[in-house]
């Protein structure tokens, strides 16, 4: 009976209604699709097809590592420091490539951070229909799913270790959306990061990190890591059930808490460690590569005096300077002159050095903010309240759950990771909500067949802020510029009759502690939020240079719609979603 | 040199409510040279526009103003102090706000939240640093009624 009202309530879910989870058999994927817990039209049903097209997508970039592999010279460790003369660069960063696109690594062999991240998306999530409707992307282990959308991960390895300001009394650096990959360890917030994902129930799902090493030990570019790390890198004895551990996703009852299943003695644990260091530094220096993180945008060119933006895109970059203040958060690099001294005056920003432009402005400030973004019923997290086959459940609190970003983490709360630094745990509650400034940067880039992000296209659906509410450009600017003022004390999907949601309702936001008050209400045109849009295409890389890998996209491009509306016909109603999570036995 | 950008600020302030419109002069293509310095703060930091209602709901409203630049740390606050009796504004709202180093002046917007409908609220506002160091600015007492 609420079933039904929930159906009705969503044109998707009625296009879907009947259909089962999975509406095509999937020769490839060798997962056991065992899991299921999602009420009908929450899962979109084109899923199956598409995880396997990015697995042909992956794997065909694969190839293409293994093929840059092959033609690098030999490596030679010359001089005192040994180093790899000429060719280390290349080196180390076709090994993170090769890692990149790896499915092996994976609990079931079927998913490479890569199946989250592709070039062609900005290294963002790369389904439109996920994009669309349940915003996280399925694990190896189908289908359990994280909670947030796949960040670009470009321009992530600027992000410092995460640190605390005691003059701005805020943090900056660390990497993921709540900053919970603080760098502490490996000193570098993004190589850390990439320690994570592996080990990710919701992601890779592997249930220890020595499996990781363990099938690097088997991979084929294993030679490349040997050449690069060094020769023992593997040698460590891994017991006879490794692979049967292994192929075990991790949260398995079998485990109970126990996070290292691979019995290993401490030296081999100590080995395997290194490795896992290494990989993570090696995909690290494939992020900041000119391949992921190109400074090869319209922009950039234009701050080399090689490009005249046209009308629109520079009165896109006055207004996100000016009017719009965007540039308060997303830097623009543009600030950097001397400071006269007192009393005349002393620049807000004590760190000021008078020296020259930033040349290549970042577009983020590595700060963390609550923008007031709603709950978005659609994200497949709250759905995942019963136990998988392997006893585990990703979110018990069900409808209930709370993201708290950046002040969840602090506290060590549940859906982030373990705070290696107690002394900051006090600013958890004023840090409640706060989610990473992402870089503007590559918020734009979409296959070159799709042209834009934003409909009517032809558009390549992508999926913005922290949990996906956002589905163009268009809404994203709208809603700095109109949160205030068309705010509605509703949960998304229960706008009331009479208006549009994203167009006149903004439901309240999900997390109403530390609301940032610097956007809002920013008396923007309807044309003055077109040319922002504008601008923000011109952060899109691969102008001056082509982008790496970026024709490799084999699904389609969607035609139709308008930027405002966009993807409102996915939205489901927050109170029809709580009346079913009670029925739920 | 202070006295002139401030005038400037001043006369393009009076002439739009967004005081940011008076730095974005930009010509392209961009070259270094071009860069604004960074506004400065100012000697004496006061509210050029406001304290005012930008809305009001049944249980909330949004207090505005704008001050000119009160430079210090880049996370500020604005702050309103409210309550029904004007000699008695016991409670307090802030809300982050980042300050532009480009911008010459700040707008302040500040959410007080648990309001009763139907009632009047008189308040006063100022805003700070991280640190909670006051820029020093005080407003007059003023109020607006809950719809
Ligand atoms: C199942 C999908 C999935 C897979 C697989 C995956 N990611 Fe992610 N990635 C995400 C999501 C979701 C986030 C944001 C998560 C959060 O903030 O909680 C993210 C965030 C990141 C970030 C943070 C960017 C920033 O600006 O802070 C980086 C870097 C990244 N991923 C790299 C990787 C690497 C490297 C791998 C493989 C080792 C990988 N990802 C595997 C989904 C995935
Ligand atoms: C107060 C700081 C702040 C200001 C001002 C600000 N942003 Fe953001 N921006 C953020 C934060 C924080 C996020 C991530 C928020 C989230 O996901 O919840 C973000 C995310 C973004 C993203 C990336 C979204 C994604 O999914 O990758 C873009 C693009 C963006 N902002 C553009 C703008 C534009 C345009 C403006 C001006 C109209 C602006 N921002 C003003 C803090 C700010």
């Amino acid at each position: 009976m609420r079933r039904t009202t929930l159906i009705v309530l969503s044109v998707v879910c009625l296009t879907v209604l009947g259909a089962v989870m999975m509406t095509k058999g999937d020769e490839v994927d060798p997962t056991p699709q065992t899991y299921n817990p999602y009420p009908p039209g929450i899962l979109p049903s084109d899923l199956s097809s598409e995880l396997a097209r990015v697995r042909r997508e992956v794997t065909f970039i694969e190839n293409e590592a293994i093929a840059e592999w092959h033609a690098l010279p030999p490596l030679k460790f010359i001089g005192q420091p040994p180093t790899i003369q000429g060719s280390g660069y290349a080196a180390v960063r076709t090994l993170g490539k090769l890692m990149n696109f790896d499915q092996n690594i994976s609990v079931f062999k079927n998913e490479a951070c890569a199946s989250c991240h592709m070039p062609y998306a900005g290294f963002s999530g790369p389904i439109p229909s996920v994009n669309l409707t349940m915003i996280a992307y399925p694990g190896s282990f189908r289908i359990r799913a994280g909670k947030r959308t796949a960040q670009r991960y470009t321009y992530s390895p600027d992000f410092p270790v995460l640190n605390y300001n005691a003059t701005q009394g805020t943090f900056f650096g660390g990497n993921f959306w709540d900053a919970r990959s603080t760098g502490y360890l490996l000193q570098s917030a993004d190589a850390e990061q990439a320690q994570h994902p592996p080990v990710d129930t919701q992601e890779m799902g592997a249930p220890d990190t020595a499996c990781i090493t363990f099938r690097l030990s088997q991979a084929v570019y294993r030679p490349l890591f040997e050449a690069v790390w060094g020769k023992g890198s593997f040698s460590i004895s891994f017991p006879s059930n490794t692979e049967e551990i292994c192929e075990t996703p991790g949260g398995a009852a079998v485990f109970g808490s126990n996070a290292t299943p691979v019995q290993l003695s401490p030296a081999d644990r100590a080995r395997s460690n290194a490795v896992y260091d290494h990989w993570a530094q090696s995909i690290s220096f494939y992020e900041s590569s000119p391949a992921v993180s190109a400074f090869s945008s319209k922009f950039d060119a234009f701050l080399a005096g090689k490009y005249n933006m046209t009308a629109d895109e520079m009165a896109g970059y006055k207004l996100f300077r000016g009017k719009g203040n965007c540039n308060s958060c997303h830097l623009d690099g543009r600030s950097t002159a001397p400071t006269p001294p007192p009393p005349e005056g002393t620049a807000p920003g004590s760190e000021d050095t008078g020296a020259a432009a930033d040349t290549r402005p970042l577009f983020t400030c590595f700060g963390y903010a609550n923008l007031g973004v709603p709950k978005n019923p659609r994200d497949a997290f709250y759905y995942q309240t019963t136990p998988d086959a392997f006893g585990f459940t990703a979110n018990p609190e069900g409808f209930a759950y709370t993201d708290f970003g950046l002040g969840a983490f602090l506290r060590s709360g549940f859906g982030s990771a373990p705070n290696p630094n107690s002394s900051w745990t006090k600013f958890a509650s004023t840090s409640d909500g706060r989610m990473q400034t992402s870089t503007a940067r590559d918020v734009a880039l979409v296959p070159p067949q799709c042209k834009s992000t934003d409909a009517p296209g032809p558009y390549f659906q992508k999926e913005f802020f922290h949990n996906g509410y956002i589905k163009s450009l268009k809404q994203l600017v709208h809603f700095y510029n109109t949160r205030d003022v068309f705010p509605f004390s509703v949960e998304s999907g229960n706008c009331p009759a009479g208006t549009t949601e994203k167009v006149n309702c903004w439901p309240a936001p999900e997390v109403p502690q530390n609301l940032d008050m610097t956007i809002g209400k920013l008396g923007l045109t309807d044309t003055e939020e077109n040319q922002i849009v504008k601008f923000l295409e011109t952060l899109t890389d691969g102008f001056t240079t082509p982008y790496p890998d970026i024709n490799t996209y084999t699904g389609v491009c969607k035609t139709g719609g308008n930027a405002s509306t966009q993807g409102n016909s996915a939205i489901i109603s927050a109170v029809a979603i709580r009346a079913l999570m009670r029925e739920k036995p | 040199m202070n006295e002139i950008v401030q005038k400037l600020f001043f006369s393009a302030a009076a002439l739009s409510l967004f005081c940011s419109n008076s730095v974005v002069a930009q010509t392209s293509p961009y070259r270094p040279k071009e860069i604004l310095p960074p506004a400065k703060k100012a000697a004496r930091v006061h509210i050029t526009l406001g304290p005012e209602l930008e809305s009001a709901k049944s249980s909330w409203a949004i207090i505005r103003w704008t001050s000119n630049n009160p430079g210090g740390s880049d996370e500020h606050f604005g702050v309103v102090t409210y309550g029904t009796d004007p000699g008695d504004l016991k409670e307090t709202a802030k809300s982050h706000i980042r300050l532009n180093r480009g911008h010459p002046c700040t707008i302040f917007r500040v959410r007080l939240d648990g309001l009763k409908p139907g009632t009047t609220y008189y308040y006063r506002v100022d805003s700070m640093e991280a640190s909670g160091t006051s820029d020093g600015v005080k407003s007059p007492v003023k109020h607006f009624t809950t719809p």
